[in-house]
């Protein structure tokens, strides 16, 4: 971007701000200045007002996800809440036949610690 | 939802309890969606919106109520759908080159006319089109201050950079916005 281009950014930028209410005391009086003497500026800062404006009413409007999405979000947790169930389930399954066999072939000792 | 309850929720939610996450997406879906529409577009916001729950499922147990649940769920949902695009080629901002002003054409009645707030099905096309041709993370930023009506902490907070560059972001994106609006409404 050559520097011309940067000043218009520039001016387009703050024109933006303007309109969106977001600059402090001089530079916004700065800015109305610009407009006041400038019909272009003018109508710049109006078009931005009409954007935002058109903005804010798209972002205003209900949106309701689809159930499909809602339904596939809720569903992949609950199997997935089940398969963390059922892997601790086996696990400690696993676990208890393990002890089971250390005791049964008299492999633990005294002070020795259980596996689950 | 309150945040109290969105908390006991999440809590409840990273230890496993399915129930608990399912009332989180069907408090906080609309959300996610609208986000994900806005910065996507409708083709793309369905499967990006389920991968947002994925996620959510998955990093639960990461949430650990610093911030509200909402703002963890926009950084997911603004993070989604900023990888999705990154996986297509990237996209170029339109070229402003400055010689005439981007102007939006005045609606018929006048702005101070109350039926000119309303957006018609072309205007809503239009919107959605030019918001595409903004950079993503410029879509973002702009998207979360001026169709979410966010703070520029919140914003920078969500996307994780300072607050300046947040500001910065809203601000480039609502030129390139209005060059890309103003492109749309005259072809």
């Amino acid at each position: 971007m050559t520097p011309a281009d940067e000043r218009r950014w520039e001016l387009l930028e703050k024109i933006g701000a303007y309109a969106a209410g977001e600059l402090e005391d001089e530079e916004a009086r700065e800015v109305e200045q610009l407009i006041f003497e400038r019909p272009d500026y003018r109508r710049l800062a109006e078009s931005y007002s009409r954007m935002l404006v058109m903005l804010s009413t798209l972002g205003n409007e209900p949106v309701e996800a689809p159930e499909v999405t809602v339904g596939y979000a809720v569903r992949r947790a609950y199997v997935s809440a089940f398969l963390r169930g059922a892997e601790d389930f086996i696990g400690a399954l696993g676990l208890s036949y393990l002890d089971a066999l250390v005791v049964y072939l008299g492999l633990r000792q005294e002070g020795y610690k259980q596996f689950s | 939802m309150s945040s109290d309850k969105d908390q006991a929720l999440a809590v409840s939610a990273s230890k496993g309890d399915a129930e608990a996450f399912s009332q989180l997406v069907r408090g906080h879906s609309r959300l996610v969606y609208r986000v994900a529409i806005r910065i996507l577009g409708p083709q793309d916001a369905p499967d990006a919106s389920q991968e947002v729950w994925v996620r959510v499922w998955r990093n639960i147990g990461n949430f650990r109520g610093d911030s509200a649940f909402s703002t963890w769920l926009y950084r997911i949902t603004v993070n989604t759908c900023l990888s999705v695009r990154r996986k297509e080629s990237r996209r170029k901002e339109r070229e402003y080159a400055g010689e005439e002003l981007p102007f939006l054409p005045e609606p018929p009645g006048g702005d101070a006319d109350p039926e000119a707030a309303a957006l018609g099905a072309g205007q809503r096309e239009e919107i959605q089109a030019a918001l595409g041709q903004v950079r993503a993370e410029h879509r973002a930023a702009l998207v979360l201050r001026h169709m979410e009506g966010l703070s520029y902490a919140e914003i920078a907070s969500i996307l994780d950079v300072p607050d300046g560059t947040a500001k910065g972001w809203v601000s480039r994106g609502r030129a390139a916005m209005l060059v890309a609006l103003a492109g749309e409404s005259a072809e």
